[in-house]
């Protein structure tokens, strides 16, 4: 039987995996990569949470199922917004989409 | 135990994969090893008795949404020749230290907190009807919010993305 913590600080990983990627890469596809270990670091921890002490009810679980359904529709506009810059700039890095920057 | 064993297995593959993910110089390997990294947090439920979930994580993780990244991946082509450069920003240290710094905090608060539920035996099995009754009757209207949600944002992903007339 695997105890709670074990859970915990292996979505603390990912968490702080995903943390280190967003910030660190260049490449927007890359950056929502990192976004989407991120999601799944919480996703595992409210399910983890739900199974341990809240067996009979699992509210983590269907917080999870939202979390999903956001992520789905996150990850399809971010995306559309890649192909659209790649379309007018020739580039997908997120440091050179700089026109609003002042 | 088998099953301890076991968990130890996959999440020491969850680590190595989201490593992969973040770390790899080719972006295309680091979708290749996303897809890895999500089919094992999906095992992670499996663990936890919670099979639905574990089936969503798949479909739309481990099917829908990487197919997504690397479909878009193929139409901004940042593998072409020409186009070669660094993944990472001139920011990548200080990326490295925030990291590493909200690692050790999270480790510190997960291992300096007693958490209850460590004297269960065994996870009581969760029903399908269970998670569908929580679903659809004491969740239902945010239910029903997320598939609006969900039909706003792929619209407005299309339309975002459509080839213009005279472009």
């Amino acid at each position: 039987m695997v105890p709670l913590e074990n859970y915990l600080v292996l979505s603390a990983i990912i968490f702080s995996l995903g943390v280190y990627g967003v910030l660190a890469r260049r490449n927007a596809v890359l950056v929502l990569m990192s976004i989407e270990l991120m999601l799944n670091a919480v996703s595992l921890n409210f399910i983890a949470f739900a199974a341990y002490l809240d067996p009979g009810k699992i509210t983590g679980a269907i917080f999870a199922v939202f979390v999903i359904t956001v992520a789905a529709a996150e990850v399809g506009l971010a995306l559309a917004i890649v192909i659209r810059l790649f379309r007018n700039r020739a580039t997908s890095n997120v440091d050179e989409a700089a026109i609003m920057k002042w | 135990m088998a099953t301890e064993v076991l968990w130890w297995i996959f999440a020491a593959a969850i680590v190595v994969l989201s490593a992969g993910v973040v770390f790899s110089r080719s972006i295309i390997h680091s979708a290749i090893f996303l897809i890895g990294s999500l089919a094992g947090v999906g095992a992670m439920y499996i663990f936890l008795q919670m099979e639905f979930l574990a089936l969503v994580q798949f479909l739309i993780y481990g099917g829908a949404v990487t197919v997504l990244i690397l479909l878009a991946l193929m139409l901004t082509r940042p593998d072409a020749p020409g186009h070669r450069q660094s993944l990472n920003g001139t920011q990548q240290p200080f990326a490295l230290l925030v990291g590493a710094g909200l690692m050790v905090i999270l480790f510190a608060v997960i291992t300096g907190t007693t958490w209850p539920g460590s004297d269960i035996e065994s996870l009581t099995e969760v029903p399908l009807t269970l998670v569908s009754q929580r679903l659809f009757e004491d969740f239902g209207a945010p239910f029903v919010i997320a598939s609006a949600l969900l039909l706003v944002a792929l619209v407005g992903a299309i339309i975002l993305a459509r080839q213009e007339e005279g472009e």
